[in-house]
């Protein structure tokens, strides 16, 4: 980065975090600390919810993913809208009537204590797992950028955010992500608008999308159905329908957001922009990453876009391999770039047998240039053994880094950092309001003063702030960060959301045989995770289907067992 | 906050209208995401 990249981005980041704790001053207590006194406009609600669903993750692995997978990613996003819906009608008019901090306290006043307190366990487990890789994801672009030790970054990194979340809290944490989201938006918009300049003149925009299209990138509806693939339009609907539905419904990081609004229609109209706008801006972001491909089959791309892995092995006694592989992929690249001139010099010239035979032999020169770049994985390997060789998420951050122009890397680095800063902050907040509201408050010193239970809720930001960092320096082993994160979810939403379910449908159940219920449903949706039987979209259903029948089953059991008459007795 | 149980929407005259906005955006959204995949593979 040159001197005035590092001026941005200091400045940049300065900026956000005087103006985070200027917003958050006169907190007195955990209902100003936690709710913002529950004052919050529709609008900074909306750009609340997207920024603490879109970390860094989203900005550096979906582009990277599209780059890899092709855009079918996008359709993970389209039950979102409809969950958006049914949390307006039944999940936050009952939030909102019972002026609730955390969403989990509902579950007592339904059930009892030990099923609030195992919800709250649930969520406090994956979404504390969930943090450290969100703390990771930036840590890795200081780390490639400046050579640092990545164990040291995430100390570092993590570091900034414990400070600035402990002293901001909720207040903090929306007014920052509303001015994050709008530096976001300028910056991606700048990074797809260089993308399709920087490619060669005879290429516009719309032949950048063919080519794309052609090599199989533009791939956003997959209807062939399959139980184990991972992003299919009915996976996205149905998968992606009870994912988000556990995550803005019953995931405090997001439950916390809209609780902050000031009346129940600033809050419905703050999660119905959000279905309106999510797929739209997933789609654009994901577009991006499919211009990055098509501008890496005009110019070289890296064998491995993660510069500190290979460095590593021109260092070794494996270069003079590494070199012959090099060589070999360069090779195939002057070849891809000769096969994609010739595809657009066909398309525009409407002649389709060209167009077709030029496809093909792109597609073997990339099935080739494939076949290097896993070798080159492999010798990576040899030479660190613990070594992460999938670079989805390095591949987009090497393009703004080679390419864009001074100052506006800084810029895009800020925004990553950014990204990262709004969903951690709101994570940690949510982390910490769990444990305060439904454990420590609840059950260790439930007459503490409103002193004492500010200073309480920020070491507990602190603890968990440690705690997410401690799960960070184990996240490298974990491929594509934003599936890591999805898959985590969705090994514990099914159950929360089926927990919440039953709660707002079957009104004869009881507090035990939900719990009951909810822990077998646990155990087996780990089982079927561990066994690889369905994809991790599906879990979500899976999971909350299971809560509900094996709680609806205790309850007859427990009925039959204390003498009464079937569902009736409950 | 303030307890509005029959809340008006803004610009619509009931949430109903807003839910089926919603719902409509993604299926015209999909759609188009469909033409799209169609057009450029």
């Amino acid at each position: 980065m040159s001197f005035l990249d590092w001026i941005v981005l200091s400045c940049t980041l300065i900026f956000i975090i005087l103006y985070g704790v200027w917003k958050s001053r006169g907190q007195k207590d955990l209902d100003s600390y936690f709710l913002g006194n529950r004052s919050m406009p529709w609008y900074i609600i909306l750009l609340s919810i997207i920024g603490t669903q879109a970390s860094a993750i989203t900005f550096l692995s979906a582009p990277g993913q599209a780059y890899t997978d092709g855009m079918r990613f996008v359709q993970y996003y389209f039950g979102l809208p409809l969950a958006m819906i049914v949390i307006c009608i039944f999940f936050v008019p009952i939030f909102h009537r019972l002026k609730v901090i955390t969403a989990y306290e509902y579950l007592e006043q339904r059930f009892d204590l030990k099923t609030r307190t195992l919800t709250s366990f649930l969520f406090l487990l994956q979404r504390a797992l969930s943090t450290g890789i969100s703390i990771y994801a930036p840590s890795i672009i200081l780390s490639s950028l400046l050579g640092w030790n990545i164990y040291y970054t995430n100390l570092f990194m993590g570091g900034l955010l414990i400070i600035y979340t402990m002293y901001g809290g909720t207040k903090a944490v929306s007014y920052t992500q509303s001015l994050q989201l709008a530096i976001i938006f300028i910056g991606m918009f700048l990074a797809g608008w260089v993308v399709v300049h920087l490619l060669p003149e005879d290429i516009g925009f719309s032949e950048a999308l063919h080519v794309s299209g052609k090599m199989g990138k533009l791939n956003v509806i997959v209807t062939d159905f399959d139980w184990n693939d991972r992003y299919n339009i009915w996976s996205g609907v149905i998968g992606g329908f009870f994912l988000a539905l556990s995550y803005f419904g019953t995931d405090q990081s997001q439950v916390g957001r809209y609780l902050t609004a000031k009346t129940l229609t600033e809050s419905r109209m703050g999660l119905l922009m959000n279905g309106l706008v999510k797929v739209p801006m997933q789609f654009l972001i994901m577009l991006i990453g499919a211009l990055v491909f098509v501008f890496y089959l005009y110019f070289r791309a890296p064998i491995n876009f993660n510069q500190g892995l290979l460095n590593k092995v021109h260092n070794s006694a494996y270069a003079p391999e590494m070199q012959v592989l090099e060589q070999r992929y360069d090779s195939l690249s002057l070849q891809k770039a000769g096969y994609v001139k010739a595809m657009a010099a066909a398309m525009k010239s409407e002649d389709q047998n060209a167009v077709e035979s030029t496809k093909l032999a792109l597609k073997d020169a990339e099935t080739a240039s494939d076949t290097v770049r896993a070798h080159a994985g492999r010798l990576i390997q040899k030479v660190d053994p613990a070594a992460e060789t999938n670079d989805t998420n390095y591949i987009f951050l090497h393009f703004v880094v080679d390419n864009l122009p001074k100052g506006m890397v800084g810029l895009l680095i800020a925004i990553i950092f950014l990204a990262s800063w709004g969903s951690i902050a709101a994570a940690l907040n949510s982390l910490a309001s769990t444990t305060m509201v439904d454990i420590y408050q609840r059950m260790i010193r439930p007459n503490g003063t409103d002193a004492e239970n500010l200073r309480a809720s920020k070491i507990w930001t602190l603890i968990w702030g440690i705690f997410s960092i401690a799960v960070a320096q184990f996240a490298s082993g974990l491929g594509s960060l934003i599936e890591a994160v999805n898959i985590l979810g969705s090994l514990f939403y099914g159950t929360i959301l089926g927990i919440f379910v039953t709660a707002f449908s079957m009104k004869f159940v009881k507090g035990s045989a939900i719990f009951w219920g909810a822990l077998i449903a646990e155990g087996l949706v780990i089982f079927i995770y561990l066994n690889d039987y369905v994809s991790f979209l599906w879990l979500n259903p899976i999971g909350c289907g299971l809560v509900m029948i094996f709680a609806g089953l205790c309850q007859l059991l427990m009925n039959i067992r204390g003498g009464k008459p079937g569902l009736k007795g409950a | 906050m303030q307890e509005t149980p029959e809340e008006k929407p803004p610009v619509f005259s009931s949430w109903s209208v807003w839910y089926w906005l919603v719902a409509g955006v993604l299926a015209a959204l999909i759609v188009f995401f469909y033409f799209f995949t169609k057009n450029y593979s």
